[in-house]
């Protein structure tokens, strides 16, 4: 169980949540369920057919290079929850 | 003009009849909750409304945006959040003279089947506020449910506008991959869901469908809608999915049962098929769902907007707090799901097998309607569920997924349909179509109308005895 | 530029350029360097909920050029992936990347090295991708600028085919002209629109790859070179010993010379790619490809040769000239409306070149064009004007913008030739300095030089020099 653990502790940092003791059993018991119904899945064929990659095909959309400013920027960095100026503000990465 | 928007006309536009509305709303809403904010004077909402729509008052569901109201998701870390553009089907809906009078409920981010997954309100069914409104667009089902709006947007990515249509006795219509732009829906899955509505009129569903649908130039992924319509041949032939006697609730199977000899009745041919790959789809779509959903969600770390912790030590601590303090617990363990399936080491194993299978799914729904033009199933294997975890905790709702998610693997429409009422709860069926089947959809529901006429909860609003 | 002489050596670049868009990769935002912080943002390069990823046409059309260029295999059908890590100068926390189909993949690209042999590098992909913001420091806070955030980037990943520190600065530079010459990016390390990271390695000869060790944070061709060298030394030096290396990230410190571990980086190491699933495919049809192919232009190997063969230039003459398309499009043209290619090499990479830089323009900016460049080395081939005279009169279309007849009429600069007027000067110079003339016809034939000086000096420089010289010689062995 302990190894178990271990991976869903790894995928919580992967994915920046940070899980206080009581989450950590909880979600990792459960997170363990569904991934047993996951392993059902190799019923299928793992050969024959081809993944869907993209659920609309081919499409080639593309967007011609102009420029268009939104007309709203003030906007949002008012919305940020801390700015300076006109610059996001965040504690220092160091 | 759909005959609804007759009715509907002037409710914003007239001064008294509005006050009128706005009254007999909160009084009923304050039992159900179906909106988590209700503006219905926010600038957008001109007293001189024209278009097809009139002046009609919509719902939005809370992950959609619009100009000026909140885009909370039903979650904590967006509490706060105001939008400051409007997604494409909404805007189409509004230059077409709709008015959005509020945002609903939801299970946060759209993950849920019950709508008890939303951080910021309750929503309760309208038939009887002891159980569930279905998820996650409960709230948008409530709405139309008790009468509130005509219309309501919802997404469905597993079956979320249709299950809850489904438990509070409406219309739902989960439209075709691509139909509709996705701009401005706040993404779970980005390759399953799509906007969909709620309503109890049909006519007034295919009109609002014809003003959203078709390609936008905010969403590559969107695709334009006249090219591809499948000829509305003389459609008769229906298939049934064969479901086993202990899957479905009784009441849910006697309507199943007598949706078919309806069918039979009108002059369908009516038969019986199973699929093979069934029993894959639920894996196989949480599998894909999560994983989109871990990358989708990785935005939200309390830096460019929504909830950030008082305080941090650095950028690190920053995002996790932001992340622990602001996610509830479903959409925690859907994000951890997720970014382990795509792990290295780990990602052919579920996601590309994943993957393979929706392939499968895909082949074997094309080779139904080959033969056939519509495919009739359940929706979900009970009513509406008594509120909290006793009758169906989280992993059992996740596995009753199976009907519905069928339709977003495989990018194809489905409407869920009212039937009847049983034990003063709603019953309904679905029906599936081909690629840019909608027209088909609509048909056959218009065929059932009569044999099946949709019934209102108690304290429903009734726009027409409004003074 | 000789490889190690113990060691294999094996160097691989990762390139990042930023490409030259109007708009960003995925949005309308304006890509433009120097804005005011947060000026040139919206919804979608923010990252916020419900936003989808537009694909820059034009981005993609840069993509294959380059692709093409390096002799890339291009995409039949391309996709973007998605590259997932927390970073806050991320928007979305994962990056649009390409990782299953990128626009190119396996060129070759033949470097000029100055060796007799020709080399060739092999490029392992292209593709495209989006920058992140930027992050400014000050004291316990950090400022976010996501004006660059969305920036189109292009990525080029090269095999370890390089050799050395020397190799690879002139792999970068050649690398640099290229993209310039194409259009499709300035390139410059310093400003921030060209980045290189370099893999490096050793190994005993005949064993392949070593341990690599990832080198980042060098600002310019020059310290890629000097962080290589310095890291193949490191190397060198743990394998003498019978040491091993780590396979680490280390930084260029550009103050101190040398290379130091990195601190391990937020970033997480597994990038879990998937498909992008809001972008579908892209196949480029034959439109698309008739763009691409309008945008191939003679590439600056091909270049170099032709002026040398072509104009029989020196090495280090077409080198100058092709370093810059704009120089070697007005040096044919120079040659085409008349001039000497000799005199026009020379020319450019001397006067010229010091004018320009004195000005700080661009021969584009600059008043003179190929035509005022012929007509200036005509009037001196015709002795028109002397070598001196057409200095003077470079300087003066520089400054004042005039046509050199125009300005050789004006400043009366017209080269004395006429034979009479010439004596006259010539004897007003052997009567004022009788001692040097006496020296000169007493045998001290260097003492000539000052006496033409003299005659140089009299006329403003306007005496012709060899008819003086002559007449000169004339009127020194008349008087014997």
């Amino acid at each position: 169980m302990a190894q178990v653990q271990d991976e869903w502790s790894i995928t919580a940092e992967l994915a920046r949540l940070e899980l206080d003791e009581n989450e950590e059993l909880i979600l990792a018991r459960e997170a363990e369920r569904m991934r047993e119904l996951f392993l059902t899945m190799s019923r299928a064929d793992a050969d024959k057919p081809e993944p869907t990659t993209q659920a609309v095909e081919l499409n080639n959309r593309i967007r011609p290079d102009y420029v268009d400013s939104f007309n709203n920027v003030e906007s949002l960095i008012e919305a940020s929850p801390e700015q300076e100026d006109d610059f996001f503000l965040i504690p220092n990465v160091l | 003009m759909p005959q609804i928007t007759t009715n509907w006309s002037g409710v914003i536009t007239n001064p008294e009849r509005k006050q009128s509305y706005i009254r007999r709303v909160r009084e009923i809403d304050k039992n159900i909750g179906s909106f988590l904010s209700f503006n219905p004077d926010l600038p957008g909402s001109d007293t001189t409304v024209k278009g097809a729509l009139g002046g009609m008052p919509i719902a939005v569901k809370d992950n959609i945006a619009v100009t000026g109201h909140p885009l909370t998701c039903g979650s904590r870390i967006l509490e706060n959040l105001v939008a400051p553009y409007t997604a494409t089907a909404v805007q189409r809906l509004e230059d077409a003279g709709a008015v959005v009078v509020g945002k609903t409920n939801l299970d946060e981010f759209g993950m849920g089947s019950s709508n008890e997954n939303s951080a910021l309100g309750t929503t309760v069914n309208p038939w009887n506020n002891d159980r569930v409104p279905g998820g996650s667009s409960g709230g948008s089902a409530a709405a139309v449910a008790a009468g509130l709006v005509p219309l309501a947007l919802g997404s469905d990515t597993g079956g979320s506008v249709r299950q809850p249509a489904n438990f509070c006795g409406v219309y739902g219509l989960k439209p075709t991959y691509g139909s509709v732009s996705r701009f401005g829906l706040t993404a779970y899955a980005s390759s399953l869901e799509v906007i969909g509505t709620l309503t109890r009129d049909i006519d007034l569903m295919e009109t609002a469908f014809g003003i959203m649908s078709g390609i936008d130039e905010n969403d590559q992924s969107s695709v334009s809608y006249e090219d591809s319509v499948v000829p509305d041949s003389d459609i008769s032939s229906v298939v049934m999915l064969s479901v086993g006697n202990d899957m479905l609730d009784d009441p849910v199977a006697r309507a199943y049962m007598e949706t078919g000899e309806a069918l039979r009745a009108a002059g369908y041919s009516v038969t019986e098929i199973s699929l093979p790959s069934l029993d894959l789809v639920v894996p196989a779509y949480y599998t894909i769902a999560t994983a989109e959903a871990s990358a989708n969600l990785a935005r939200f770390n309390g830096i460019r907007y929504g909830y950030a912790p008082d305080f941090a030590e650095n950028p690190a601590d920053l995002m996790k707090k932001a992340r622990h303090e602001g996610f509830g617990r479903e959409v925690k363990l859907r994000i951890l799901l997720g970014t382990y399936v795509l792990r290295s080491g780990f990602q052919d194993q579920y996601y590309g097998r994943a993957q393979k299978i929706r392939t499968l799914i895909r082949k074997e729904l094309e080779s139904v309607f080959s033969s056939a033009d519509l495919l009739l199933m359940p929706v979900f294997p009970t009513q509406a569920f008594l509120k909290g975890d006793s009758e169906m905790d989280d992993f059992k709702q996740r596995l009753a997924d199976v009907f519905t998610c069928l339709a977003n693997l495989s990018g194809l429409p489905a409407l869920s349909l009212p039937i009847g009422v049983e034990n003063g709860l709603p019953t309904g069926v679905q029906f599936m179509a081909p690629s840019f089947g909608e027209q088909r959809l609509f048909k056959v529901a218009r065929n059932l109308k009569d044999t099946f006429p949709l019934q209102t909860p108690p304290n429903y609003l009734d726009i027409g005895s409004l003074v | 530029m000789k490889a190690h002489d113990k060691y294999d050596v094996f160097i691989g670049l990762e390139i990042h350029i930023h490409l030259n868009t109007e708009s960003k990769m995925f949005c309308s935002c304006k890509a433009h360097y120097g804005d005011d912080p947060n000026k040139n943002v919206c919804p979608v390069c923010l990252g916020y909920p419900g936003t989808l990823p537009l694909l820059n046409g034009k981005a993609m059309e840069l993509g294959y050029l380059v692709a093409k260029s390096l002799g890339c295999k291009t995409a039949i059908k391309t996709s973007f992936s998605r590259k997932n890590y927390f970073y806050p100068d991320m928007p979305k926390n994962y990056q649009i990347s390409q990782f299953e189909e990128p626009v190119g993949v396996d060129g070759l690209v033949e470097a000029d090295f100055g060796l007799s042999e020709r080399r060739k590098i092999r490029i392992h992909d292209v593709h495209l991708e989006e920058d992140a913001g930027k992050m400014i420091h000050a004291g316990d806070i950090t400022l976010l600028d996501y004006n660059r955030a969305g920036y189109p980037l292009l990525e080029i990943v090269t095999e370890p085919d390089l050799r050395s520190g020397e190799e690879t600065e002139s792999f970068l530079r050649d690398f640099q002209r290229l993209v310039r010459y194409l259009g499709v990016s300035d390139a410059n390390m310093d400003e921030g629109s060209m980045k290189c990271d370099a893999n490096v390695s050793l190994n005993h000869p005949g064993k392949g790859l070593g341990t690599k060790v990832e080198l980042k944070n060098m600002n310019s061709p020059r310290f890629v070179r000097q962080a290589l060298n310095y890291e193949i030394a490191r190397h060198a030096g743990i394998l003498d010993t019978g040491g091993s290396l780590v396979q680490e990230t280390r930084l260029w410190n550009e103050n101190r010379d040398i290379t130091e571990v990195m601190r391990r980086k937020e970033a997480a190491d597994d990038y879990r790619y998937f498909p992008e699933p809001d972008m579908p495919s892209f196949v480029p049809d034959k439109a698309f490809l008739a763009r691409v192919e309008a945008g191939m232009v003679e590439l600056p190997l091909e270049k170099k040769r032709r002026l040398k063969a072509e104009y029989s230039l020196t090495s280090e003459q077409a080198e100058f000239i092709h370093d810059e398309a704009a120089t070697a499009v007005f040096f044919e043209e120079s040659v085409k409306a008349g001039a000497d290619a000799q005199n026009a090499a020379s020319w450019l990479s001397s006067d010229i070149r010091k004018l320009l830089n004195r000005s700080s323009l661009t021969l584009e900016e600059s008043p003179l064009d190929a035509r005022r460049f012929a007509t200036l080395l005509g009037l001196i081939k015709e002795g028109q004007i002397s070598g001196k005279i057409a200095k003077k009169v470079l300087g003066k279309i520089f400054s004042d913008n005039l046509d050199p007849r125009d300005i050789v009429t004006k400043e009366g600069w017209f080269q004395i030739s006429n034979p009479e007027e010439l004596e006259v000067i010539v004897k007003k110079v052997m009567m004022e300095n009788p001692d040097v003339v006496s020296a000169v016809k007493a045998g001290d034939i260097r003492q000539k030089g000052f006496l033409m000086g003299q005659v140089m000096r009299i006329s403003d420089g306007k005496a012709a020099p060899e008819l003086s010289g002559s007449i000169l010689d004339e009127l020194l062995g008349n008087s014997t």
